[in-house]
């Protein structure tokens, strides 16, 4: 079933600067299994908002989005039972400090699966089971959520998503504010988590060097238009790339600055260091 | 939340833009007392022609102002029926006796029902509800078959409608007047305004500086923290807090869930406002000095003027 986007526009109603529309016409399909998606654009291109579309957080203001069979329109519609969608998708948010609430990190985790008449038992084993998949251990559990480092709040977070044990999951930048050896170890833990489960993943992201690595299909946005949906091997040969404001990996960056300045016969679309280095060596051993 | 006109800044320029705020909130101030000495609904309808015109002085669009009533628009309405049914002074106009029976409780019913129905499709809102107002009138009068009880008469005497005219203009005045302040004004120069203003107060222990800076930043915060509570709405329905239904207990624990995350994150920010404050030499207490400093200029004397001319007409209509 999946998610349906068709034509779908968001005008946010602003009485000072008038109007605003944040994405325009955009019509994609996420499938329910095996995708593993990053969703990059500039800042203010319209990502959060295309985001929250997707488990019916806001309505379009025109056309159509469908989620698990469901169509959701501009019009609230009474019959339908929003909250069910919510816990088919389960949409992580930017900043912890708007989820965090409960005096422990365990209950906290615990809210999610609650709301969705889990029993109680349930959800404890469910938080025991989020807070290792998002790599803290037990200890945490019972800590106060507020006096966490940033990253932790933010793997607590989503740890409170992942114990809903949604089919499709979206993380709206979930590795801004985290050291460069935690971010590749919460994209390891995506990866794992979709090999495992066959989940869908929805990462938005501003680190190219990650969407290169990991991603197996990028959307990208551009001032609210959808203007790339492929795999992430052509979008980085793509000449529109600095117009859409997104930069190069590092091993493209140096590899083709190598192929330039010696007249290499080297292939410079590696995704990880390692193979950038074999590379290099077979061209310098020939 | 965010189509409320009233008390909202929008950008722009025009006339009223580059008054002094000082100028404004006087102006303002003395034009209320004047439209509470009117007493002959044509006064106030040249009063009422009169701040049209100043809107159109101003280039402030009508349309703009009459949206922004939407809010106070059921205000208009209960003061306008209140005053025709309750006001019994003056020449009976219209007398007409009324009763209930089946027939009429049902047909009430009937198109009650399909106003409700209708008002989904949004357009002509308004319309359907005078609509409404008209059929339970005649049912009411009219629509009876089999036996009627509980007879009533419903009476209209010429003063009520008069006085209902006359209520109604003159809080469309007033919602008029006040709306162009706050449109054309910034919270911070309104804030400045009043600050001088209430400067001599400080012979009563009152410290308008303090309190200047104190309206100011809670001005600032308000779009703020709707904002942000419109964020952890959506992150707490995220996780499937349905603020809509649920148990009352259920409904403890969602509110709780909105509110625990507002206050850390207003505490959060007053912080880091004190300390950016403190960082840029702040001093509480200690006198400051503004950027732009209030000028009263040309526009103002011409305002003032006017001010004074409506004031003292006012004074003089009345005595007369
Ligand atoms: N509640 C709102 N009211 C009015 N405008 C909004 C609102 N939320 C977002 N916008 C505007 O819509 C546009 C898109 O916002 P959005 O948050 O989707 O961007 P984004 O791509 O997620 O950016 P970032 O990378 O900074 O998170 C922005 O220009 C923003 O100013
Ligand atoms: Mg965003």
């Amino acid at each position: 079933m999946g998610i349906h986007f068709r034509e779908v526009s968001h005008e946010y109603a602003s009485y000072q600067v008038g109007d605003y529309q944040a994405i325009n016409k955009i019509t994609l399909s996420i499938e329910d299994e095996n995708e593993f998606i990053c969703l990059v654009g500039h800042t203010g291109s319209g990502k959060s908002t295309l985001a929250q579309h997707m488990n019916a957080l806001i309505f379009p203001t025109e056309g159509e989005v469908e989620i698990n069979g469901k169509i959701i329109t501009k019009k609230r519609d009474k019959k339908t039972n929003y909250n069910l969608l919510r816990k088919h998708v389960g949409l992580v948010f930017q900043f912890p400090e708007y989820q965090l609430f409960e005096e422990t990190v365990e209950k906290d985790i615990m809210f999610g699966p609650l709301n969705f008449k889990i029993s109680f038992e349930e959800a404890k084993a469910k938080a025991v089971e989020a807070i290792h998949l998002v790599g803290l251990n037990e200890s945490y559990l019972k800590r106060n959520p507020f006096n966490l480092s940033g990253g932790e709040k933010k793997r607590v977070s989503i740890a409170g998503i992942l114990a809903m044990d949604p089919d499709i999951l979206v993380l709206d930048e979930p590795t801004s504010g985290l050291d460069p050896f935690g971010k590749r170890q919460l994209m390891e833990l995506f990866k794992n988590i979709q090999k495992e489960t066959k989940k869908t993943i929805v990462i938005i992201t501003h680190d190219m060097d990650l969407v290169y690595e990991f991603a197996n299909r990028v959307i990208v946005l551009n001032d609210g238009d959808l203007v790339y949906d492929g795999n992430e091997e052509d979008l980085f040969k793509k000449e529109e790339l600095t117009k859409w404001a997104l930069g190069l990996p590092e091993t493209i960056k140096v590899l083709r600055r190598l192929k330039d300045q010696f007249h290499l016969d080297i292939n410079p679309y590696q995704k990880t260091v390692d193979q950038a280095y074999e590379e290099l060596k077979k061209v310098m051993t020939k | 939340m965010k189509n409320i006109v009233i008390g909202q800044f929008v950008p722009g320029s025009g006339f009223f833009y580059k008054l002094d705020p000082r100028t404004k909130i006087v102006s303002i101030v003395f034009l209320m007392v004047a439209l509470f000495l009117l007493e002959n609904i044509t006064q106030l309808l040249i009063a009422f022609s009169v701040s049209v015109v100043l809107l159109i002085i101003g280039r402030l669009s009508i349309i703009r102002i009459i949206k922004g009533l939407k809010p106070i628009f059921i205000l208009l309405i209960f003061t306008f029926l209140f005053q025709i049914l309750f006001n019994q002074e003056g020449t009976l106009l219209v007398n007409q006796s009324m009763s209930l029976s089946y027939s009429s409780i049902a047909s009430i019913v009937a198109i009650t029902v399909l106003w409700r129905y209708l008002a989904h499709f949004k357009r002509f809102n308004f319309l359907l509800l005078l609509a409404w107002i008209a059929g339970i009138y005649l049912i009411l009068s009219y629509f009876h078959y089999g036996p009627t009880f509980a007879p009533f008469s419903f009476k209209v005497y010429e003063k009520g409608v008069e006085m209902s005219i006359f209520v109604v203009i003159r809080l469309l005045i007033i919602i008029t007047l006040s709306t162009v302040l706050t449109i054309t004004t910034k919270p911070t120069d309104l804030t400045q305004g009043l600050e001088k203003l209430l400067r001599p107060m400080k012979v009563i222990g009152m410290n308008s500086e303090d309190f200047a800076l104190i309206i100011s930043i809670s001005l600032r915060y308000i779009p703020t923290i709707l904002d942000e509570a419109n964020k952890i709405m959506l992150a707490q329905a995220s996780r499937g807090a349905d603020f809509s239904e649920g148990k009352l207990k259920d409904k403890v624990k969602q509110v709780i869930s909105l509110l625990v995350p507002m206050f850390i994150i207003a505490f959060k920010r007053s912080e880091d406002l004190a300390d950016a404050m403190e960082s840029r030499n702040f001093i509480p207490g200690k006198p400051r000095t503004r950027i732009y400093e209030l000028k009263f200029n040309f526009s103002d004397l011409m305002t003032s003027l006017f001010t004074a001319a409506c004031f003292a007409l006012s004074i003089v209509l009345k005595v007369i």
